[in-house]
Protein backbone atom coordinates (compact mmCIF):
# COMPACT_ATOMS: atom_id res chain seq x y z
CA UNK A 1 0.00 0.00 0.00
CA UNK A 2 1.28 3.42 -0.85
CA UNK A 3 1.62 5.91 1.96
CA UNK A 4 0.81 9.46 1.16
CA UNK A 5 2.49 10.95 4.17
CA UNK A 6 6.07 10.10 3.21
CA UNK A 7 8.62 12.31 4.91
CA UNK A 8 12.14 12.50 3.55
CA UNK A 9 15.28 14.01 4.99
CA UNK A 10 17.51 16.03 2.64
CA UNK A 11 20.06 13.23 2.90
CA UNK A 12 17.54 10.62 1.74
CA UNK A 13 16.43 12.87 -1.12
CA UNK A 14 20.08 13.44 -2.10
CA UNK A 15 20.71 9.70 -2.07
CA UNK A 16 17.64 9.07 -4.28
CA UNK A 17 18.82 11.74 -6.73
CA UNK A 18 22.33 10.28 -6.82
CA UNK A 19 20.86 6.87 -7.56
CA UNK A 20 18.80 8.20 -10.47
CA UNK A 21 21.88 9.99 -11.80
CA UNK A 22 23.81 6.72 -11.74
CA UNK A 23 21.02 4.95 -13.66
CA UNK A 24 20.78 7.86 -16.09
CA UNK A 25 24.51 7.66 -16.82
CA UNK A 26 24.44 3.93 -17.53
CA UNK A 27 21.37 4.29 -19.78
CA UNK A 28 23.05 7.21 -21.59
CA UNK A 29 26.07 5.00 -22.26
CA UNK A 30 23.81 2.46 -23.95
CA UNK A 31 22.08 5.15 -26.01
CA UNK A 32 25.49 6.39 -27.18
CA UNK A 33 26.54 2.97 -28.50
CA UNK A 34 28.14 3.68 -31.91
CA UNK A 35 26.89 2.12 -35.13
CA UNK A 36 28.51 -1.15 -36.16
CA UNK A 37 31.53 -0.57 -38.41
CA UNK A 38 29.83 -1.88 -41.54
CA UNK A 39 27.09 0.72 -41.22
CA UNK A 40 29.49 3.48 -40.27
CA UNK A 41 31.36 2.78 -43.56
CA UNK A 42 28.05 2.67 -45.46
CA UNK A 43 26.97 5.98 -43.96
CA UNK A 44 30.30 7.63 -44.75
CA UNK A 45 30.27 6.40 -48.34
CA UNK A 46 26.69 7.56 -48.77
CA UNK A 47 27.33 11.04 -47.37
CA UNK A 48 30.46 11.31 -49.53
CA UNK A 49 28.68 10.18 -52.71
CA UNK A 50 25.56 12.31 -52.26
CA UNK A 51 27.08 15.74 -53.14
CA UNK A 52 28.65 14.30 -56.30
CA UNK A 53 25.50 12.57 -57.56
CA UNK A 54 23.31 15.53 -56.66
CA UNK A 55 25.75 17.88 -58.38
CA UNK A 56 25.72 15.61 -61.44
CA UNK A 57 21.92 15.61 -61.49
CA UNK A 58 21.81 19.41 -61.27
CA UNK A 59 24.62 20.01 -63.82
CA UNK A 60 23.86 22.06 -66.89
CA UNK A 61 25.20 21.04 -69.39
CA UNK A 62 25.45 17.34 -68.50
CA UNK A 63 28.57 16.28 -66.62
CA UNK A 64 29.96 12.79 -67.37
CA UNK A 65 26.45 11.27 -67.43
CA UNK A 66 23.02 12.60 -68.42
CA UNK A 67 21.14 14.34 -65.59
CA UNK A 68 18.45 11.62 -65.32
CA UNK A 69 21.17 8.97 -64.96
CA UNK A 70 22.69 10.85 -62.02
CA UNK A 71 19.23 11.23 -60.53
CA UNK A 72 18.61 7.50 -60.94
CA UNK A 73 21.93 6.69 -59.26
CA UNK A 74 21.12 9.07 -56.40
CA UNK A 75 17.67 7.59 -55.84
CA UNK A 76 18.97 4.01 -56.08
CA UNK A 77 21.76 4.59 -53.57
CA UNK A 78 19.34 6.42 -51.25
CA UNK A 79 16.98 3.45 -51.40
CA UNK A 80 19.84 1.04 -50.64
CA UNK A 81 21.02 3.30 -47.83
CA UNK A 82 17.49 3.44 -46.39
CA UNK A 83 17.21 -0.35 -46.44
CA UNK A 84 20.62 -0.77 -44.78
CA UNK A 85 19.70 1.87 -42.19
CA UNK A 86 16.57 -0.10 -41.29
CA UNK A 87 18.65 -3.27 -40.86
CA UNK A 88 21.33 -1.46 -38.84
CA UNK A 89 18.75 0.26 -36.63
CA UNK A 90 17.01 -3.04 -35.88
CA UNK A 91 20.31 -4.76 -35.12
CA UNK A 92 21.40 -1.84 -32.94
CA UNK A 93 18.16 -1.89 -30.95
CA UNK A 94 18.33 -5.63 -30.44
CA UNK A 95 21.95 -5.42 -29.35
CA UNK A 96 21.55 -2.50 -26.94
CA UNK A 97 17.99 -3.11 -25.73
CA UNK A 98 17.16 0.59 -25.85
CA UNK A 99 15.45 2.88 -28.36
CA UNK A 100 17.45 4.57 -31.09
CA UNK A 101 17.59 8.24 -30.21
CA UNK A 102 18.79 11.19 -32.25
CA UNK A 103 19.23 13.54 -29.31
CA UNK A 104 22.18 11.82 -27.65
CA UNK A 105 24.79 14.30 -28.83
CA UNK A 106 24.49 17.92 -27.68
CA UNK A 107 22.45 20.29 -29.84
CA UNK A 108 25.49 22.51 -30.39
CA UNK A 109 26.86 19.65 -32.49
CA UNK A 110 23.73 18.28 -34.15
CA UNK A 111 22.00 21.54 -35.12
CA UNK A 112 24.94 22.87 -37.20
CA UNK A 113 25.15 19.46 -38.88
CA UNK A 114 21.41 19.34 -39.62
CA UNK A 115 21.58 22.82 -41.13
CA UNK A 116 25.08 22.68 -42.59
CA UNK A 117 24.96 19.45 -44.57
CA UNK A 118 21.87 20.31 -46.65
CA UNK A 119 23.33 23.79 -47.29
CA UNK A 120 26.60 22.17 -48.31
CA UNK A 121 24.82 19.71 -50.60
CA UNK A 122 22.74 22.34 -52.38
CA UNK A 123 25.44 25.01 -52.27
CA UNK A 124 28.10 22.81 -53.84
CA UNK A 125 25.74 21.69 -56.60
CA UNK A 126 24.79 25.32 -57.27
CA UNK A 127 28.43 26.44 -57.33
CA UNK A 128 29.29 23.60 -59.69
CA UNK A 129 26.40 24.46 -61.98
CA UNK A 130 27.48 28.11 -62.12
CA UNK A 131 31.23 27.63 -62.42
CA UNK A 132 31.50 24.19 -63.99
CA UNK A 133 34.27 23.26 -61.55
CA UNK A 134 33.73 19.79 -60.08
CA UNK A 135 36.11 20.67 -57.25
CA UNK A 136 33.06 22.10 -55.43
CA UNK A 137 31.46 18.67 -55.43
CA UNK A 138 34.61 16.89 -54.33
CA UNK A 139 35.16 19.41 -51.54
CA UNK A 140 31.55 18.94 -50.33
CA UNK A 141 32.02 15.17 -50.55
CA UNK A 142 35.18 15.35 -48.46
CA UNK A 143 33.59 17.61 -45.84
CA UNK A 144 30.57 15.28 -45.59
CA UNK A 145 32.81 12.25 -45.13
CA UNK A 146 34.85 14.05 -42.48
CA UNK A 147 31.63 15.02 -40.66
CA UNK A 148 30.48 11.39 -40.70
CA UNK A 149 33.81 10.17 -39.30
CA UNK A 150 33.81 12.97 -36.72
CA UNK A 151 30.34 12.08 -35.47
CA UNK A 152 31.20 8.40 -35.28
CA UNK A 153 34.27 9.20 -33.21
CA UNK A 154 32.17 11.48 -30.99
CA UNK A 155 29.80 8.57 -30.29
CA UNK A 156 32.71 6.22 -29.58
CA UNK A 157 34.16 8.74 -27.15
CA UNK A 158 30.84 9.48 -25.46
CA UNK A 159 30.05 5.79 -25.13
CA UNK A 160 33.41 5.10 -23.48
CA UNK A 161 33.20 8.19 -21.32
CA UNK A 162 29.82 7.47 -19.77
CA UNK A 163 30.17 3.68 -19.76
CA UNK B 1 -2.64 28.46 -1.42
CA UNK B 2 -2.67 30.55 -4.58
CA UNK B 3 -2.33 29.02 -8.03
CA UNK B 4 0.71 31.22 -8.75
CA UNK B 5 2.81 29.92 -5.87
CA UNK B 6 3.59 26.44 -7.23
CA UNK B 7 5.18 24.27 -4.58
CA UNK B 8 7.71 21.80 -6.04
CA UNK B 9 6.97 19.43 -3.17
CA UNK B 10 3.52 18.92 -4.69
CA UNK B 11 5.24 16.84 -7.37
CA UNK B 12 6.31 14.25 -4.82
CA UNK B 13 4.83 10.99 -6.06
CA UNK B 14 4.56 8.05 -3.69
CA UNK B 15 4.02 5.61 -6.56
CA UNK B 16 7.33 6.58 -8.14
CA UNK B 17 9.24 7.06 -4.92
CA UNK B 18 9.66 3.34 -4.13
CA UNK B 19 13.40 2.94 -4.89
CA UNK B 20 13.12 0.40 -7.70
CA UNK B 21 10.29 2.30 -9.36
CA UNK B 22 12.28 5.51 -9.25
CA UNK B 23 15.18 3.69 -10.89
CA UNK B 24 12.90 2.16 -13.53
CA UNK B 25 11.55 5.63 -14.34
CA UNK B 26 15.08 7.08 -14.47
CA UNK B 27 16.15 4.41 -16.94
CA UNK B 28 13.09 4.74 -19.16
CA UNK B 29 13.25 8.53 -19.12
CA UNK B 30 16.84 8.45 -20.36
CA UNK B 31 16.57 5.54 -22.78
CA UNK B 32 13.18 6.45 -24.27
CA UNK B 33 12.25 2.79 -24.56
CA UNK B 34 13.99 -0.26 -23.11
CA UNK B 35 13.57 -4.00 -23.33
CA UNK B 36 12.31 -5.74 -20.19
CA UNK B 37 15.41 -7.96 -20.03
CA UNK B 38 17.72 -4.98 -20.25
CA UNK B 39 15.88 -3.15 -17.46
CA UNK B 40 16.14 -6.28 -15.36
CA UNK B 41 19.88 -6.56 -16.01
CA UNK B 42 20.64 -2.86 -15.51
CA UNK B 43 18.77 -2.70 -12.21
CA UNK B 44 19.77 -6.15 -10.95
CA UNK B 45 16.17 -7.24 -10.34
CA UNK B 46 14.51 -10.60 -10.75
CA UNK B 47 11.87 -10.87 -13.46
CA UNK B 48 9.09 -11.28 -10.91
CA UNK B 49 10.10 -8.22 -8.87
CA UNK B 50 10.47 -6.10 -11.99
CA UNK B 51 7.10 -7.36 -13.24
CA UNK B 52 5.47 -6.36 -9.98
CA UNK B 53 6.84 -2.82 -10.14
CA UNK B 54 5.99 -2.47 -13.81
CA UNK B 55 2.41 -3.54 -13.06
CA UNK B 56 2.12 -0.81 -10.39
CA UNK B 57 3.52 1.79 -12.81
CA UNK B 58 1.25 0.61 -15.61
CA UNK B 59 -1.80 0.69 -13.34
CA UNK B 60 -0.91 4.29 -12.52
CA UNK B 61 -0.71 5.04 -16.24
CA UNK B 62 3.00 5.88 -15.99
CA UNK B 63 4.47 3.08 -18.10
CA UNK B 64 3.37 1.55 -21.37
CA UNK B 65 4.55 -1.60 -23.06
CA UNK B 66 4.99 -2.86 -26.60
CA UNK B 67 5.52 -6.44 -27.61
CA UNK B 68 7.91 -7.38 -30.41
CA UNK B 69 9.28 -10.66 -31.67
CA UNK B 70 13.05 -11.14 -31.71
CA UNK B 71 14.80 -14.40 -32.56
CA UNK B 72 11.38 -16.12 -32.59
CA UNK B 73 10.80 -15.04 -28.97
CA UNK B 74 8.44 -12.35 -27.83
CA UNK B 75 10.12 -9.41 -26.07
CA UNK B 76 8.48 -6.66 -24.11
CA UNK B 77 9.62 -3.08 -24.60
CA UNK B 78 8.78 -0.55 -21.90
CA UNK B 79 8.43 3.22 -22.10
CA UNK B 80 7.27 6.09 -19.93
CA UNK B 81 3.94 7.56 -20.96
CA UNK B 82 3.56 11.35 -21.16
CA UNK B 83 1.85 11.25 -17.78
CA UNK B 84 4.63 9.10 -16.37
CA UNK B 85 7.32 11.45 -17.68
CA UNK B 86 5.57 14.44 -16.11
CA UNK B 87 5.16 12.59 -12.82
CA UNK B 88 8.80 11.46 -12.80
CA UNK B 89 10.11 14.94 -13.53
CA UNK B 90 7.80 16.43 -10.94
CA UNK B 91 9.08 13.92 -8.44
CA UNK B 92 12.70 14.81 -9.24
CA UNK B 93 11.83 18.49 -8.75
CA UNK B 94 10.35 17.63 -5.36
CA UNK B 95 13.48 15.71 -4.37
CA UNK B 96 15.65 18.66 -5.42
CA UNK B 97 13.44 20.99 -3.40
CA UNK B 98 13.89 18.78 -0.35
CA UNK B 99 17.67 18.73 -0.80
CA UNK B 100 17.71 22.48 -1.20
CA UNK B 101 18.94 24.83 -3.91
CA UNK B 102 22.43 25.26 -2.51
CA UNK B 103 23.49 21.64 -2.94
CA UNK B 104 26.50 21.62 -5.30
CA UNK B 105 25.64 18.14 -6.60
CA UNK B 106 22.36 19.33 -8.17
Amino acid sequence: METNGVRLTPEQARSALADTEHIRASAAALSATPWPNWFFITLTLYTAALPITYGGAMADPDWLLPGPAWMGIMLAMTAVYGALFAVAAKTWRNKTGVALRFDVLPKRATVPLAVGLPVLLVGAAFAFRVTGWPVWLFAASLISAVASVGFHLAFVRLHRKVA
Amino acid sequence: MSAESHDPLEGFDTTIHAPNRLRICALLDTAGEAEFGLVQKQLGLSASVLSKHITVLMDAGYVGQRKAVRDTRQRVWLHLTGRGRDAYRGHLAALRAIVGPSDPAL
